[in-house]
């Protein structure tokens, strides 16, 4: 153990070691929520113009996926509509040893899409709760027609899902909730259902009206926009995260650094959501 | 010519006519038809809609079962004085390597309810199947802070509590496979994490356990073998400091119990004390088995993830083999002794593939003699170095290659192999398949 030979090879493992964890990446992947995928593929687009030696590879999947793509390897920036579970957090520091870097990158505000026929136009956020929860089920329970409600939402990997469940649900969700893979999907059955509510980020209210939110009885209602967002008078608004296992090198900073610059920025409003500051 | 252009003009008239007539009929064909076909459609989708919403709500139910688990398939060269083990390899039939299945596990969870979850986790050898994991945890919905488990679960120690798919070193420390033997334990276990409501990053954990686990025969695990429950407790705090890339967790727990004689031979086995003095025990006698210890892991991103983990136990333990019921297989001894225990390991991850580790672990039994002032094999002191690498060949496939030392105390009473460090080093290429 205290041979000369020995020491020799330690010291020259620890160099290897410093040599191999500089290594530079051209090709960035970025995969998760799809909440985000629009505004990320909008990021890369722009960024590749400017940066033709750079390759940006944006996919969705939800956030819980581009979460475990973060955990396995196979991606290099998580895109998320939620905070990191604990739980992922520990599979971070098992297989990385580090407690993974978080980014808010823009903020969103969750709209509550209802059909253009729909005679209710506000809700408070207790009551689209206890609808998510099938504790009410009827319109006429809410000051609309005498109709069943009928619920779309997102699929568990959805990083809205969770979110939408953990700040407005605050239980189970009904087991009426038709599940959708993807924020679209769920525009498209409200539009075409005069008696479907669903939820899903701001930018995506194209063909539905966004229903206006009010904390509680009391306060006003609110729509999602950028002033309401901002000053946080409206009520279901959350950070729009990216997340790495370690401190970005290369080009990979050098995306997310271009990201969070006034130029990247300022595409955010484009795309439907609200810069993070 | 007249007659023929005539009788040509006639016969096209009755032709168009008849198409006409034709063409009619099949426009009020087509329409009932396609009436006709739309209705048997309409109802067919009907149908398929009701068989659809019954594989829903089968698929639903099935897709509350998740299936995952972990193969550990490895080669192991021995460097052992005079080839004496492990295994059969004797001196004059000496067995330097060998192919062997470390682990082959399946875990099957199944959450009922959202907060109720089910886990059940078999491991397969060549000849039986054990059972590691088996309990029903129930998490409250009210402050989203608690968890009760009841079952055979890992008891509250870190590097116990660790997946041993995720191990850094290639095994787990002796201190901890002979305080710990087989990781589980028969009992109750409360928990609570104070971050998901409150923020705070404190984690509680007490358990009430049955004692015996792993000890004596498989059938006497099965219940608890005597009258008292063996109580542990744990408390970690997670200090992050996201700036610095930064991140320290910091705790303690303590292992409250006994070991009951329930047999004495005759004439009756003596056993030895801490202070190495002999002393018999009579059958109901209560020898003390508790330990406090301390932990911290500390994470640093510094070129792609660095941590360096540690703890410290220190306490009295106790076996009895003169006991079949209790007997423990890593401490085979009839003696109460006071022990300390630590280990000091470094990981560093080389890019998004490599990893590798380094571990320094002592355990010594007797903390009252040293050196040559140790009389017994089994009151020596063990250090061991421990040497990994680990590369991630891909999302479920691990290749890992492990070098271990043990260095043990020498003294001149015990003599023998022990009047210097006795050469028992193993090699192991560990292949790990996990789903």
């Amino acid at each position: 153990m205290k041979t000369t030979k020995f020491k020799i090879a330690l010291i020259l493992l620890v160099i290897m070691t410093i040599g191999f964890s500089f290594t530079a990446i051209e090709k960035v992947t970025v995969k998760g929520s799809d909440t985000m995928v629009i505004l990320s593929q909008k990021w890369a687009e722009v960024y590749m113009k400017k940066h033709p030696e750079a390759t940006i590879q944006v996919t969705g999947g939800g956030s819980g996926v581009g979460l475990a793509a973060l955990i396995n390897g196979s991606t290099d920036i998580a895109n998320s509509s939620r905070p990191i579970k604990s739980s992922e957090l520990e599979k971070l520091k098992s297989r990385y040893n580090t407690l993974g870097v978080e980014i808010p990158c823009a903020k969103d505000g969750i709209s509550i899409y209802i059909n253009k026929a729909n005679g209710v136009s506000e809700l408070t956020v207790k009551q689209i709760g206890q609808i998510f929860a099938g504790q009410i089920t009827n319109w006429k329970q809410v000051g609309g027609v005498d109709a069943g409600i009928k619920l779309y939402g997102r699929e568990s990997s959805s990083g809205t899902f969770v979110y939408f469940k953990d700040n407005v649900v605050k239980t189970d969700y009904s087991p009426s909730c038709q599940t959708l893979p993807g924020t679209a999907a769920i525009v498209n059955a409200v539009k075409k259902d005069k008696f479907g509510i669903g939820y899903g980020g701001a930018a995506y209210a194209e063909g539905v009206k966004d229903c206006k939110v009010k904390k509680d009885d009391k306060s006003p209602a609110y729509f999602p926009t950028a002033e309401t967002i901002k000053n946080k008078t409206y009520p279901i608004s959350r950070y729009l995260y990216m997340y790495l296992k370690s401190k970005p090198t290369g080009q990979t900073k050098a995306f997310i650094d271009w990201i969070l610059s006034p130029e990247g920025q300022s595409i955010i409003a484009g795309v439907g959501y609200f810069p993070v500051k | 010519m007249k007659k023929i252009v005539l009788a040509v003009l006639l016969l096209s008239a009755f032709m168009a006519k008849a198409q006409d007539v034709q063409k009619d009929t099949i426009k009020t064909v087509s329409i009932d038809s396609l009436k006709e076909t739309i209705d048997e459609h309409s109802m067919k989708f009907s149908a398929l809609d009701e068989r659809l919403a019954t594989s829903d709500a089968i698929l639903e139910k099935l897709a509350k079962i998740k299936i995952s688990g972990y193969i550990q398939a490895q080669y192991e060269v021995f460097n052992y004085q005079d080839h004496i083990g492990p295994g059969t390899s004797t001196k004059a039939s000496p067995v330097t390597n060998t192919f062997s299945i470390r682990r082959a596990r399946l875990k099957f969870t199944y959450e009922a309810l959202d907060g109720v979850k089910f886990v059940l986790q078999p491991e397969f050898a060549f000849d039986k199947v054990t059972l590691k994991d088996v309990f029903v945890r129930l998490n409250d919905r009210w402050l989203n802070t608690f968890a009760l488990t009841v079952g055979q679960f890992d008891r509250p120690n870190y590097e116990v509590e660790y997946s041993s798919s995720s191990l850094e070193s290639i095994e787990r420390t002796r201190m901890s496979t002979i305080l710990y033997p087989g990781e589980r334990d028969l009992g109750a276990k409360i928990e609570a994490d104070f971050d998901t409501k409150y923020s705070i990053p404190l984690k509680l954990q007490l358990a009430v356990l049955n004692g015996n686990f792993n000890l004596g025969t498989t059938s006497n695990q099965l219940k608890d073998v005597d009258n008292n429950k063996d109580v542990m407790a744990r408390a970690v705090y997670s200090l992050k400091l996201p700036s610095k890339g930064l991140g320290i967790d910091f705790g303690a727990h303590g292992y409250f119990g006994t070991t009951q004689i329930l047999a004495q031979t005759t004439p009756p086995t003596v056993f030895s004390d801490v202070n190495n003095n002999p002393f018999t025990p009579v059958v109901g006698d209560k020898l003390d088995k508790q330990w406090l210890g301390g932990e911290m892991q500390i994470y640093y991103d510094f070129l792609g993830g660095m941590a360096l983990k540690g703890e410290y136990i220190s306490g009295t333990i106790s076996a009895a083999t003169v006991n079949a019921a209790i007997s423990n297989s890593t401490f085979s001894y009839n003696r109460v002794r006071d022990f300390k225990g630590y280990y000091a390991q470094f990981i560093k991850n080389v890019g998004a593939k490599n990893q590798l580790a380094l571990r320094y672990d002592v355990f010594d039994p007797n903390k009252h003699l040293s050196g040559n002032t140790v009389t017994t094999a089994g009151d020596l002191k063990y250090s061991t170095w421990v040497f990994s690498w680990h590369y991630y060949f891909d999302d479920n496939i691990k290749i890992s290659a492990g070098y271990t030392l043990p260095i043990n105390e020498t003294s001149t009473i015990v003599g023998g192999d022990y009047l210097k460090d006795k050469t028992d080093n193993t090699f192991t290429l560990r292949f790990q398949a996990k789903f």
